[in-house]
């Protein structure tokens, strides 16, 4: 069944130069449980994508229903409730906040969402990424790789229905990278999440059941990796 | 659940410093009001309380004619207020065959209430300190009466009926006043001992005083209790702040003073809550844009910042209050130690004026960063770059300008110096914009070339006029802010110094007989003792303006408050002269011409009795009535030690009339003795000293010196912060470009120097225009505020410009320094 729909969906935006198309017209569906990965070189208009999806922007036409939810239908405060409830996110440059330590950015978004014993479920997430020994550290005390680590530890914590991922080992060697995507298929699996990740690596993106590849804003193939 | 995050933020940012400019700016700001109002309401009060000694009490209630009920001094007993009473009035004395007029001064213990008498056994001695007063039979006289009645110690003068042996002489009484005209010498006598003259008839001349003195707080309950009491005709109820005597005028100024340099030091302290609150609001856009990515709702993310602002607030506040009474304990120590006394308490006033500074600041300089920041879009963290939008710039220009006006009046209690202060700022403003604007156009040339540290910095300033026209707008006023006080306390507190130099006027000669004129002009030359032109005096009475009679000609019975002109209520000195006395400034109209006669008013007196150009006059000298117009108006300084009038007439109106005259003169204190022998051939004359007043004057300025040497030092340290924290926040805008410099092979010689050359410019600049504000300001202040000659401050242009430039260079190359000692790949990921 199909949990995220993208019907007819484009993103111009407006420049000096006048309206640039960076998304041109696009169909498809994503269905629950199912990991994607979007592909395509750099400026091919991925992460733009990734954000209409997870409702961090507006399309310029067409829509996107989550869950049978038209997203283009909810103001800024139900996007961000949907998000609360149903999304988790990775970032290429982990976006911590600076002030909070590992364990308190891990609970922010359960805070956010007002449940109960948020602490109890990060540290056992912490516990699951290897990290119960940093709980107090804060990010610029952790290395690259234990930052992305605690990223996935927080996108987990509210049992996402999708999880969106923004180039999540782009910025990190290989080897540390390698350790990071383990993690992030073991945890994907353990949840039942739907993964979308958007990457220009390619062994990374045939880890997924299906890629989706953009080229110049425009969807030039989709296929199931078998 | 919100709150906990608020505070985990807090605590966190506390202690690892994110929050430190924050805090300390808002801890500055309550710091710096809090002590400045305590030190300047203490100092303010020291110098009442040593003022009031020439008062001989806190308060005088003067009746004409008439007792005050008995109940009003039953009331003042209520309220804890100290009272005694001081009947004058003119009197013969007759001495040795010899008679002259003297001032009848009969007062009850207690007097006086403030300051102390002193007592010697020979003329023109220095006193002794003494409690007591003449006992009943006795009298103490000034020692001018030895020349004129030929008196000796232990003989005896007649006043009226009753007859009085002279057992000491008045050397100093602490209200001997600066009325110079009327002050004939004194002769202090015991109240009760008033009957026995049998001088007191209905309908005589005679000034009841009623002294009071207490607690601040008991003589405001007494006074607002008393004042619906009074009727204004015969009563006056006055401080040493009142009356036009240079003391109090001197006063006057010195509060304004205070009040104006603890005002720039607000100001300043509240530019910094300004910066930093734009500072704040920009370390948390990545915070925002994360939590509304994780679900946060605009209104539980506004009520997690609101919190931390209201929290982060409260802390400093409470920072700022215990470094205030401690900064403010020891600086009070110190003056007091200075200053020769301990400085009185004041009261909780300035803490409340503190605190709400405090919020005031934080809160109405936090809200449109505030705001902005809640309006930052999730989408910022995958575009980096994404600001808010859809907010006008104008609303923070409206709430800032707004607030920092609003803490000025609230803070001052005047319009007209907190516009004048203001209206500079907004010019500095104005013209900031125009020259960041001219100067992007002349570096449009400059272009993006790594080598050469020059072009950098110059395309440097280019590429970012908009951001830069923000840190030069608050570099400006640093450095305006710390010129103003720089300039108040070198140029006006020296102009002031400088009316009273050491050689000022510090004897009136009054009473002197036309004949005795010439040889008194001789006598002073040929003692080399600089004094000044003698001036006729006749005593007379403004009656009527234009035709209409003023309330002080009617006699008692017909008075009727509503029907009369206000007038003088009392008798005048008038004089006559050819040409305008000096250190007077003609305002308006055209001093006499040969043969038309006129007058020449005082401009306050003018104002007072709404009299201008043209109105007509009509005075009563002697049994003669005559009508004059007004041919000019004229500033008098009263603070200058000449024989000041209100009314000056042209020579051909009083020429015949019979006047005595007058005249100041310095002599140095060491000549003191030669007094008597000097003035020995002029017997009708008689001396008033004012050295006294000179001195108390002299303290005041002193008293206003410290206040502003204590201002700067936090100017110095208000106008630190908000350099550093903007220098900080432009650095951390560069952090990119500098970044990429370096990975590019850049060397940091080549990249600090970019800097350092970029912050030059902008502190040269920001320095230039500063001064000019500055000059802005201390025209208006000095023509508007201080009634002084304005004047241009050349030194100034030199070393704002040359300030600027110096310390924004300085620390801006401090901050870059740190920042490339750190290794490129630790750059690159805090970039991240």
């Amino acid at each position: 069944m199909a949990l995220i729909q993208v019907q007819s969906v484009s993103r111009n935006v407006v420049t000096t130069q006048g309206e640039l198309q960076i998304l041109q017209p696009m169909d498809f569906t994503i269905d629950a449980g199912e990991a994607v990965a979007v592909v395509g070189a750099s400026g091919s208009g991925k992460s733009t994508l990734l954000s209409l999806m997870a409702g961090l922007d507006l399309p310029s036409s067409g829509h996107i229903t989550i869950d049978n939810v038209n997203l283009s239908e909810l103001d800024e405060e139900q996007r961000a409730i949907l998000r609360g409830q149903k999304i988790g996110f990775i970032f290429q440059s982990f976006l911590l906040i600076q002030s909070l330590t590992a364990l308190e950015n891990v609970m922010l978004p359960a805070e956010l969402a007002g449940s109960k014993h948020p602490e109890q479920q990060a540290r056992e997430l912490l516990k699951k990424v290897g990290l119960e020994e940093r709980l107090t550290h804060y990010p610029n005390q952790l290395s690259g790789g234990e930052q992305q680590r605690v990223a996935i530890a927080r996108a987990f914590i509210g049992r996402p229905q999708i999880l969106f991922a923004d180039e999540p080992t782009g910025n990190l060697d290989s080897k540390t990278g390698e350790r990071i995507e383990a993690l992030l298929f073991e945890l994907n699996r353990e949840f039942g999440t739907t993964l979308v990740m958007v990457t220009h690596d390619n062994s990374l993106a045939e880890r997924c059941d299906r890629i989706l590849h953009l080229d110049g804003g425009v969807l030039t193939e989709q296929r199931n990796v078998a | 659940m919100w709150h906990k995050i608020s505070w985990r933020l807090l605590k966190h940012e506390l202690r690892r410093g994110e929050l430190t400019i924050m805090a300390a700016a808002v801890a500055l700001a309550v710091c710096a009001v809090l002590s400045l109002s305590v030190f300047s309401e203490r100092l303010q009060l020291g110098l009442l309380d040593r003022s009031a000694e020439f008062l001989a009490a806190d308060r005088v209630l003067r009746s004409r004619g008439a007792e005050i009920p008995t109940e009003w001094l039953e009331r003042a007993e209520q309220d804890d207020v100290a009272w005694a009473r001081r009947t004058t009035f003119n009197s013969m004395a007759f001495a040795n065959g010899e008679l002259t007029l003297v001032e009848v001064k009969a007062v009850s213990s207690g007097y006086p209430l403030r300051g102390h008498l002193e007592i010697a056994q020979a003329p023109y001695v220095d006193g002794e300190r003494t409690d007591m007063l003449p006992a009943p039979g006795e009298a103490w006289v000034q020692g001018s009466l030895f020349n004129t009645l030929a008196l000796d110690i232990g003989e005896s003068i007649e006043i009226g009926d009753a007859e009085f042996t002279v057992t000491q002489i008045l050397a100093h009484q602490p209200d001997a006043g600066f009325s110079v005209f009327t002050d004939s010498p004194t002769v202090l006598i015991y109240i009760d001992e008033l009957d026995r003259t049998g001088l007191i008839q209905p309908g005589s001349r005679v000034n009841y005083n009623y002294l009071f003195a207490g607690d601040p707080g008991n003589i405001q309950r007494f006074e607002n209790w008393l004042m619906p009491q009074l009727d204004d005709v015969t009563q006056r109820w006055t401080s040493i702040q009142d009356g036009d005597s240079p003391l109090s005028s001197a006063l006057n100024r010195a509060e304004r003073f205070m009040l104006l340099a603890s005002l720039l030091g607000v100001v300043l302290a509240a530019t910094a809550v300004a910066v930093a609150a734009q500072r704040y609001a920009q370390r948390n856009f990545d915070a925002v844009a994360i939590m509304k990515t994780l679900g946060g709702r605009t209104g539980q993310i506004g009520r997690i910042f609101t919190l931390h602002l209201l929290l982060l607030t409260g802390v400093s506040i409470l920072l700022g209050l215990l470094l205030g009474t401690a900064l403010q304990w020891s600086v009070t120590g110190w003056v007091s130690a200075q200053l020769g006394y301990v400085l009185p308490e004041g009261g909780t006033g300035p803490y409340v004026l503190a605190i709400a500074t405090g919020l005031l600041c934080a809160i109405m300089f936090s809200l449109y960063p505030l705001l902005r920041l809640l309006k930052i879009p999730p989408l910022r963290v995958l575009r980096r770059d994404m600001l808010a939008s859809g907010l006008a710039k104008w609303v923070h220009w409206v709430i800032a300008g707004g607030t920092v006006y609003t803490l000025m009046v609230l803070y001052s209690g005047s319009f007209i110096l907190s516009s004048a202060l203001f209206a500079g700022g907004i010019f500095a403003m104005f013209l900031l914009l125009g020259i960041s604007r001219l100067f992007i156009r002349a570096s449009r040339q400059a272009g993006m070339q790594a080598g050469s540290s020059w072009r950098l910095a110059m395309a440097g300033l280019q590429r970012r006029a908009a951001e830069n026209s923000m840190q030069m707008l608050s570099f400006s006023v640093a450095v305006m802010l710390f010129l103003l006080v720089l300039a108040l306390r070198h140029e006006l507190l020296e102009d002031w110094q400088n009316q009273l130099p050491d050689d000022a006027p510090n004897y009136f000669v009054v009473n002197v007989a036309p004949h005795q004129v010439e040889p008194m002009q001789s006598m002073f030359e040929r003692q080399h003792i600089r004094a000044t032109d003698l001036y006729p005096i006749v005593p007379g009475r403004l009656v009527a303006i234009n035709g209409d009679l003023v309330r002080d000609a009617v006699t008692k019975e017909e008075r009727d408050e509503s029907e009369f002109r206000e007038g003088f209520g009392r008798e005048l000195q008038l004089t006559w002269r050819r040409d305008l006395p000096a250190e007077n400034t003609l305002l308006r109209g055209e001093w006499f011409r040969e043969g038309e006669p006129g007058v020449s008013v005082e401009s306050q007196v003018a104002e007072r009795i709404n009299i201008g150009l043209g109105d007509e006059l009509t005075f009563r000298v002697a049994a003669d009535e005559f009508t004059v117009p007004v041919t000019n108006i004229r500033e008098v300084d009263w603070n200058t030690m000449q024989p000041n009038f209100y009314m000056v007439f042209s020579p051909d109106l009083l020429e015949d009339m019979p006047a005595t005259y007058i005249a100041s003169f310095y002599l140095p204190p060491e000549r003191r003795a030669e007094l008597y022998s000097l003035f020995r051939d002029f017997p009708q004359a008689s001396l008033i000293d004012v050295e006294d007043i000179l001195t108390q004057i002299r303290d005041v300025i002193g008293h206003v010196s410290l206040a502003i040497t204590f201002v700067m030092i936090l100017v110095i340290l208000a106008g630190a912060l908000v350099l550093v924290a903007q220098v900080q926040a432009s650095l951390e805008e560069r952090q990119q470009e500098l970044v990429i410099l370096r990975t590019l092979g850049a060397r940091s010689k080549l990249l600090s120097r970019a800097v350092t050359y970029e912050f030059v410019v902008l502190g040269a600049l920001a320095g230039l225009i500063a001064t000019l504000a500055m000059e802005l300001s201390i025209y208006l202040l000095q023509t508007q505020v201080f009634n002084m000659q304005p004047a241009l401050h050349l030194r100034f242009w030199i070393l704002g410009p040359g300030l600027g430039a110096l310390v924004v260079a300085v620390l801006g190359w401090a901050v870059c320094w740190r920042m490339l000692r750190q290794r490129t790949g630790h750059l690159i990921r805090n970039l991240a």
